[in-house]
Formats: structure tokens, sequence, C-alpha cells
């Protein structure tokens, strides 16, 4: 796979289809009366760190949901890495479950910890595994040889993720039981295992005091570098946005108001309006 | 890192190498244990030992006191030791549904009835139209379909776990509470279809019924031939021979249970009842889950059923109330949910209660004054007092599951998983086992640690607050 | 056809029965989302207290004078109503309440260990058998003033009208008019907002529980002078049919109840009539397991928002 160099213009409809391994096309969401996205065009360039950004209740995690296959949009088109995750029969969208979401190569994290409380950090992380392993229910049955074999893979394997995460020493206590830091930690560490290609954050850095923000931040850098991961992130820490992202995309009630590098996103001054109020916007 | 065990072996020859392996290992397993926990292996070799020889003990000694009442407390008639051995069967599969994949099934026992009548319908006189016999040690021209017990038991097995799927293929995606009450309906539906259809009248293109008896209604079927291996028959009047049959079946089920929680499915189970959400997003598939779940943990109950109708020699409806179902619930909710171990000495308590303790009980009661009420009658009173007991001051249950966290830190990791195979569990099982004993002891000293390790239910603490899940005694 | 419209009649009565007990599943269902199992219990118990007021403590026989018998049959009504309230709010205190944060599935389990002890109370007291009354109302057609005789509404049947209609508006108007019912509304809808609105959550459940009871108790007296009989395992039953009432008719929804436990005492009805009576149940159930898979939601769909 080729990454592209991140340098050029990254907004929306710019980028050549192979470079790019998420194309959203008016994709619109509502539930009852409520638009939450409303018509949204979005592509995450290969390799980039996007960073979807907009005040609460913008649609940011509703669009997140509709591409990890949580919610199913009431219209539009979304492929991931050139196959569609929204198929329309007659009349009817549906979405990709959100497993067969994951098989394909998108990994997530969520807003408020969802980890397997009472489960072993490895084995949470073990669960992120499940989706590429094989074996049957009578393999575990009669512990034939394959099954020991993929265990025993997917042990090694969790323990490399937890080294990543730098939680290796911590692998048998109960996920509940970990530091706020480190759960978020193991939540990534969790996503990594389904061995994705685009990686979705939903604010990584909540919570966090300064020095654990710029390690978190040092440390998504660090996925991109390493792992050739594309990043996706819901943020609200504006230095976490201005100081990692490729591209920035703002949303405001379901719509795309502003997009593109972080200077000309913090420059905008319908961004302004939106966050700050039309009387700020005026004064800027 | 992880100390990487041996290559495994490929196929079926690597298969049977491992088993020996494990079985080999046993006695080093065994020797290390000794050394390192002493005072904990000689008990457990001590209950081993004890469970092993209990029924030859309470033929030749314990049931002459109960004859002389020279002990205080009664001893279970074999016959209800043989229950006990069926109900634990029943509680592991229930535990599989309830306590891995925290599926709540108020109706398990329409799983043992369709056990139990899948044998009644091919091992009896029932169909006696037909004289249908295979490998099954009755005379030619026998009426009847007469299959061994060795081939009911996959039967059962089978019949249960298809049930189970196609109950839950369409109810699984309910919500918790409304998932509990289907269930309960279908348990209250099939033993309604067994009792009423003993006068079938029907005419459908090629099939003619006429007051056909189909399942023998309130009557039910019998005599139902009982196991037989090797000449020996394990029916109710043989004593030990059938607690020694119902013992190996609850070991098997022990081993597979066990087995699936240490598997990928297992871990599935749990996070699915931990978080379904979460567990979806990281790539679970919840339908293929959760249906495995049901159908796995309903074929358990299949199998006790099966032994159930073989062993009395007969099967009514009546076996298989709401009542019967709670019984289950209890026993897994007493035990421990989630903990295999705990849920074995919740079966075991809760069955001796019910079928020796109470009855004796009230045999005593009587005796004193024959007003009294008889606490054999009422053992639903005692048993709902103790639920609702349990989920407020325990809901964790009496032997909690710890996870498996016992597992991964007593041998090293690759060691665990490379010889802990079917048999070789088996030290390895026992040894966890007196962890969740040794738990329990630091529960009764410390109550705030035993908090921590609370996961069946409690409030979430604060994750800062809490380290670790507590360690064991030793 | 006179026969359809017989079985339509008793069907009514069953469903008046069945929607006193099931307003009690959905009012509670709907404010802290269990299924009161129960419920059906404090019936069963509330049908014994009517049986034992009857018999031996008013002693009302088919020969008390009528002035005298309707006086004292209020008196009983009230005297149940008042046991079963307090029964079911004692219920709640002891067995749910504690359980308030526990995961979901710990109440519904707290619950049915109750059932089984108040069954196992109701045995122990009453024993295993039948118990029943005389029939007390006058043996009367009430169609027969109309100079319809070949179908039947008897002096039983009118009484269940007479005891349910003003107690299901009663229970409308205290709903949607008072300020008590109101602030069951809203805790319904959010208990934890309801609360920072100055709502009294615990008093507004316990409130709950006291109406559901009180409701279940007059359904009890209905059923001992409707059916002159009573066991210590009808709760089962009767709970069984009234809860699928209210998940038939959209759970946490009164109406719907109301409507539910019509059909569901229709269904009774004809089941026992034109099927056999020993498939009733199965046929109630396989009912509730239907609307569960395929409609939820219900007739009427939920009142409440779903909060899962």
């Amino acid at each position: 796979m080729t990454v592209p160099p991140l340098t050029g213009d990254l907004r929306t409809g710019v980028l050549p289809e192979d470079a790019v391994i998420v194309r959203a096309r008016g994709v619109t969401k509502r539930f009852g009366g409520l638009v939450a996205v409303n018509e949204v065009d979005f592509d995450i360039p290969r390799g980039a760190i996007v960073s979807l950004i907009g005040p609460n209740g913008a649609g940011k995690t509703t669009f997140f949901n509709m591409i990890t296959g949580a919610y199913t949009p009431t219209a539009g088109e979304i492929s991931f890495d050139g196959q569609p995750l929204i198929t329309k029969s007659r009349s009817k969208v549906r979405s990709k479950k959100p497993h067969e979401v994951t098989a394909l190569g998108i990994g997530r994290t969520f807003q408020n910890i969802r980890l397997f409380g009472t489960m072993s950090t490895l084995d949470n992380v073990r669960v992120g595994l499940h989706v590429h392993m094989r074996s049957h229910w009578w393999d575990s049955v009669l512990r034939t040889p394959g099954m020991r074999v993929e265990e025993q893979a997917s042990i090694d394997r969790g323990m490399e993720l937890l080294e990543l995460v730098g939680l290796q020493t911590r692998a048998e206590v109960w996920a509940r039981n970990l530091p706020y830091g480190d759960q978020r930690r193991l939540e990534i560490a969790r996503a990594l295992a389904t061995k994705p290609q685009l990686l979705l954050l939903d604010e990584p850095t909540a919570g966090m005091n300064s020095s654990e923000t710029a390690e978190m931040t040092a440390f998504i850098r660090r996925l991109r570098e390493e792992l050739k991961l594309t990043v996706l992130l819901i943020e609200h820490d504006m230095r976490v946005v201005m100081g990692i992202s490729d591209r920035v995309t703002v949303l405001d009630y379901g719509e795309v108001i502003a997009e593109g590098t972080p200077v000309e996103v913090r420059a905008n001054p319908r961004v302004i309006e939106a966050y700050l109020g039309r009387g700020a916007a005026a004064e800027a | 890192m992880t100390p990487q065990a041996k290559p495994i072996q490929m196929g079926v020859i690597g298969w049977l190498a491992s088993l020996a392996e494990a079985a080999m290992s046993v006695p080093g397993a065994y020797r290390q244990n000794f050394r390192r926990h002493p005072r904990r292996t000689i008990i457990l070799t001590v209950l081993i030992v004890f469970a092993i020889v209990y029924p030859v003990l309470n033929r030749e000694i314990f049931q002459p006191w109960n004859r002389h009442s020279s002990f205080p407390l009664p001893f279970p008639e074999d016959a209800v030791v043989t229950f006990m051995m069926i109900l634990s069967i029943m509680a592991i599969g229930l535990n599989i549904v309830a306590g891995f994949a925290g599926l709540l099934d108020l109706g398990y026992v329409a799983f043992y009835a369709l056990g139990a009548y899948t044998a009644a319908f091919l091992a009896s006189p029932h169909f006696g139209s037909v004289s249908v016999i295979l490998f099954s040690q009755v005379p030619p021209g026998f009426p009847g379909i007469h299959l061994p017990f060795w081939m009911l038991v996959p039967l059962g097995f089978a019949v249960a776990a298809l049930f189970g799927v196609l109950l839950g293929a369409p109810t699984l995606r309910l919500r918790g509470d409304y998932l509990a009450i289907v269930t309960l309906g279908f348990g209250e539906i099939v033993p309604v279809v067994f009792k009423n259809l003993s006068a079938v009248n029907f005419d459908l293109g090629p099939i003619h019924l006429v007051n056909a008896n189909l399942t023998g209604g309130n009557l039910g079927i019998n005599p139902i031939d009982p196991p037989r291996f090797f000449g020996i028959t394990f029916g109710s009047n043989s004593g030990i021979a059938a607690v020694y049959l119902g013992m190996i079946l609850l070991v098997v089920a022990i081993v597979i249970a066990r087995n699936l929680e240490r598997s990928r499915m297992g871990r599935a189970w749990m996070a699915i009842r931990e978080d379904e959400i979460a567990a979806e997003m990281m790539g679970v598939n919840l339908v293929r889950t959760k249906l495995l779940a049901f159908g796995l943990g309903a074929s358990f109950a299949g199998v006790a059923g099966v032994m159930q109708a073989s062993y009395q020699g007969v099967t009514t409806s009546d076996f298989f109330m709401f009542s019967t179902s709670i019984l289950i619930l209890i026993m897994i909710i007493l035990g421990g949910i989630g903990n295999i171990w705990g849920v074995i000495v919740g079966a075991l308590t809760i069955a001796f209660l019910d079928k020796t303790f109470l009855p004796y009980l009230g045999q005593r009661l009587q005796a004193i004054d024959s007003s009294l009420p008889n606490p054999s009658q009422f053992n639903f009173l005692i048993f709902g007092i103790l639920l609702v007991v349990m989920m407020r001051f325990r809901p964790e249950g009496f032997l909690p599951s710890r996870q498996r966290a016992a597992e991964l830190r007593h041998a090293p990791v690759g060691q665990a998983i490379g010889s802990a195979a079917v048999m070789g569990d088996a030290a390895l099982a026992s040894e966890e086992f007196a962890d969740t004993l040794a738990a329990e002891q630091v529960v009764e000293v410390e109550a705030e640690a035993a908090d921590a390790a609370d996961q069946a239910a409690g409030p979430p603490t604060d994750p800062a607050a809490d380290t670790e899940p507590p360690k064991d005694a030793t | 056809m006179d026969q359809i419209a017989q079985t339509i009649i008793i069907g009514i009565a069953n469903g008046m029965i069945f929607a006193l007990v099931a307003l009690g599943y959905t009012l509670v269902y709907g404010i802290i989302e269990l299924i009161n199992f129960a419920h059906g219990e404090v019936f069963m118990l509330g049908s014994f207290m009517a049986l034992v007021l009857i018999t031996t403590v008013f002693k009302i026989t088919a020969g008390t004078p009528l002035a005298l018998m309707v006086g004292q049959v209020l008196i009983v009504i009230v005297i149940t109503m008042l046991a079963t309230a307090t029964l079911n709010v004692t219920i709640e205190r002891v067995a749910y309440r504690p359980l308030r944060n526990a995961p979901k599935l710990a109440p519904l389990i707290s619950a049915i260990g109750m059932s089984f002890v108040l069954q196992n109370v109701a045995l122990l007291i009453f024993g295993p058998a039948n118990d029943g009354v005389d029939r007390i109302l006058p043996n009367v057609n009430v169609l027969s003033v109309f100079g319809i005789t070949n179908v039947t509404i008897s002096a039983e049947q009118v009484f269940v009208a007479l005891v349910t209609i003003p107690l299901l508006l009663a229970l409308s108007w205290f709903v949607t008019k008072t300020r008590q019912g109101k602030a069951m509304r809203a805790t319904a809808q959010d208990p934890d907002t309801a609360g920072l609105m100055g709502v009294d959550v615990n008093r507004t459940i316990a409130i709950t529980f006291l109406i559901g009871g009180a409701l279940a108790g007059a359904a009890g007296v209905v059923q001992i002078l409707y059916n002159n009989t009573t066991v210590w395992n009808l709760g089962f039953r009767f709970g069984l049919n009234s809860f699928t009432s209210a998940v038939l008719g959209g759970i946490g929804n009164l109406q719907g109840a109301v409507l539910g436990a019509m059909v569901l005492g229709l269904i009774n009805a004809f089941s026992d009539r034109y099927l056999a009576a020993n498939w009733t149940n199965a046929i109630v159930f396989a009912v509730l397991i239907g609307i569960l898979v395929f409609r939820p939601t219900g007739l009427l769909g939920q009142q409440l928002a779903d909060r899962a």
C-alpha cells in the first residue's frame, strides 16, 4: 500500500479514489423528526489523521456510528476500502452489521469507556482478536491442536499489543480495576487487536490532564507512523486537534460547515460562529 | 514474555498425543502442587477420593447409620445422589446460558423434558406398532423403538440443542427481562404439549391419526429401557452403579463446560455479558454467539433428561414444571453464577436440602407432633426466601467466579494452554477449585476485598480506587 | 350465535379482572422497568383475604339482605385493597428497593423469589385444595329485563363491571389530573431528571406499588364473588394472563393494558369454549411469545420512550 504524501489538499472530493479509505456521500440520519446528520459528504484519505469536531449535538458520534454499522443511515452511501457498507434493496437501506464492519478493518473506541470490566486486561484484547480466529466450538470442546495453536497465538499477540500500549505488566488485572488512563489505552489495544486499517477514536483524551493528553497525542501519532493506520478522531480538546490532524472537518447541526487544514479551519468565521455564537464571530 | 510451549502437533494424532501427554503430566503436576500448596492439595485429594468412594461408603456405612439414626444428619440415598448428578449437569448447562453469556433462561426445564422424552420415545415399548431394535439388549420382535443409552445421549444433546436454537433464533434480540419471560413461556408450553398430545385426531394428506397417543399424556411413558453397558444395568434399582454413571456424565459435562469457558467462545460469551454493544463492535457476532450459548446450554439439559428417563424408567410431564427451572436457577445463584465449581457446590447443596434434608426434618417434626408443618412441602418457601436474600446480600453467590485470573497466574501461560488438555485438565481444574475455596476464606475475613471481586453485580466501583482483584489466600 | 355472544360476555368479564391485575404490572414496569413477578400472588392473597372476610368475618351469604350485603361487600373491597396495597408496598421495600442500582436481572430474580414465598405462605395457611364461597349474589339474568333470555349476563358479571369501571376511571383521573400522578409519569419518563426536578422518586415508586396492590386486591374480591373460588397457585395463571395483557397493549400504557386484558379475556373464553381448557395456558404463552418477538411495543405502543 502506498501512503500518499499528506501535505497536499486533503479535502473531500479532491483526492483520487484509491487514495481514499472511507468515502461517504449524502449521508443522512434522522431520528424521528430530528435530523442528526444531513447530507454529509466525507472522505478519509489513506494514512491521514482526520479530526471531526463541532459543538455538542453536532452529529459527530452519530456519523461515527454509521461508519461502524451501529446505526443505519436514512439515506446516503458509505464505502470502506472500495467496498460498500450500505446497500439498498428496493427502498430499504441496509448497513453491514458492526461485527462485519470490524472484520473488514475498522476498529473503534468509545466516548465513555466500554471495556469488559470483569475480564482480565489480556482477555479484553483477546476478545478483539476473536473476529480473526477460526476455531469452532467443537474444537474448544475437544481442545484440538489447531485450537490450541490459535489460543497460544492469541495470547502472544495479545501480550504484544499490551506491550505496545504499556500494559504488559497488568495482563491479569480486571479491566475495571485499571486506572482511567490505562483503561483508555486498553480500549485502543483492544481496537488494534481487530487488525484495523482505520481506527476511530471517540474523544480519546476526554477526562485526561495535560500531560496524559500529550502522551496520548504522541501515541496516536505513533500509531499512524508505525502501524500505517488511518485515524478518524472526535475530539473536543483543540490543542490535540490542532496538534496532530492532517485535516479537520467541522460539523454543526449535522452539516459540514468547514473543512481544511487545522490552520484554515481555525481562521474560518463560520467555525468561530458555530462555537462561540454570532456576536463573537462579528467581533473576530 | 511467555515461555513458548513445545510445538503443538496437528491432526488427530497430535490430539491423541496431547491427551496422552496431559494424562501423563498429571502425577508431575500433582507433585508440584503438593510442594507449592501442601494443605490445599491434601484437602483436595481427600475431597476427590471421598467423592469417588462415597457411593460405596454410603451403601456400607452411611445408610445403616441413617436407618439407626446414629448420625444427627441424614445421608442421601443412591437415588438422591444420582439425581444430584443429573441436577448438577443441568446447573452446569444453565450456567453456560445465564452465567457465561448472561442470558436469563427461566424455561430451562423444557430442554430437560425434551431430553427425557427423546429417551422415552426411542427406548421404550411406547410406539408398540413398530419394532425397531438397534444395538439394544431387547429380545428381537419386542414392540417399540429401542436404542441403546450411548446413542440416546448424543440424540438428547442434539434434540435439546436444536430446540434451543429454534427458540433462540427469534428471541435472542429481545432485552434480558423479555427474553426471560419468553423462555418461561416456552418452558410452560413444552410440558403442556407432552401432556396433551395423548389423544390426537389428525387427518391431513397421508397422515391419519385417530385418537393417537403420542406422548402418554398424564401417565407419561414407561417402562423406559435402563442404561446398559457390558451387561450391567444402571437403572433405578441398580444402586451405586447408576451413581457412578451419573458421576461420569457429570465429569464429562464439567470438562466440556470448562473447555468452552477457556476458549474463544467463552471469551465472546463473557464479553456480551459484560457489554453487548461493545462486544459487537469488537467483532463478536451476537446472533451466532448467543445462539451457541443457548443451544449448547440447552444440550446439557437434554443429556440430563436422557439420564433421568433412562434411570427412572418413567417420565411424565409433571416432572417438568416451572419450579424445576427455578430450582436450577437457585443452584447457580447460590453457588456463584459463572463459576462452574460454585455451581456444582450449589447444585449439590440445594439437591441435598430439597431431597434429603427437608424430608428428614419433616419426618422428625411429624414425629414430635403431626400437626407441625412439614418443611418438605414448603421447600419453595425456603428457596424463595433464599433468592430474595441472595439477591440483596450476596448476588455473586458463595463461590463467585474470579474469571480466569487464577489460571493465568499459577501456571506459566504457555504451559497452562499447552498441557491442560481434555484429561489433564483435572489437576489444573482442581487447583482452581481450591482457589475459589481459598477465596471464600478471604471473603469471610475481609468482606471488603470480596467486594472488589464482585462481578455478578454490585455498583461499578471507581476505577481509580481499586488496584487489583484480590489475590488468593496463599 | 348465542353461544358466541355468551362467550364474548364471559370473555369481557374475565378481561375486566385481568385488567385490574394487568394495570399493576404495567404501572410498575412503566416506572422501574421491572416485571413484578410477585404481582399475581398479591392478587391471589387478595382473593384469600376477601374469602376470609366474606365467610368468617362478615358471614355474608345469599340470605343477607341486599342493602346490608352491598355495604359489607364495599367494606370487604376497601379492607382487601388496603391490605394488598400495604403488602405490595412492603414487597417493594423489602425485595426491590435495595436493588435499585443492581443489574437489571437482579430485581427480576428477587421478584421470582418473592412470588414463591407468597405462594407458599398461602399454601401454608390455606392448604393445597381449592377454597371457595357459596354463591352470594342472586341468580338472575340481567338481560331478562330487556326480554332476552337466550344470552345471560349474571349478577356477578354486572358486579365485576361495577367494581372495575369506576376503579379504571379513578386511576385514569389520578394519573392525568393529580400532582402525584404527574410525578409518576415524570418518573416513568426519566427517573433521574424527575429526581432533579424535585420529585421524590422513592415515594413515587412506593405509590405506584400502592396503587397496583390496591387494584390487585379489588381484583381478588371480584375473583371470589365472580368465580367463587381461589387456590394458592391461582396467581401464576392470572399473573401470566395479566402480564400478557400488559405486553399486548404495550407495556407502560394504561389504556393498552385494559384493551389487552379484554383481548386476553376473550382468548381465554374462546379457547376454553371451543378448543380445550388444557390448551389455554399454552395458547396464552404462545400469544405472549408472538407479541414479544414480532411486536414488542404491543398494540398501542409503549407510552414511554424505551430507555434501554
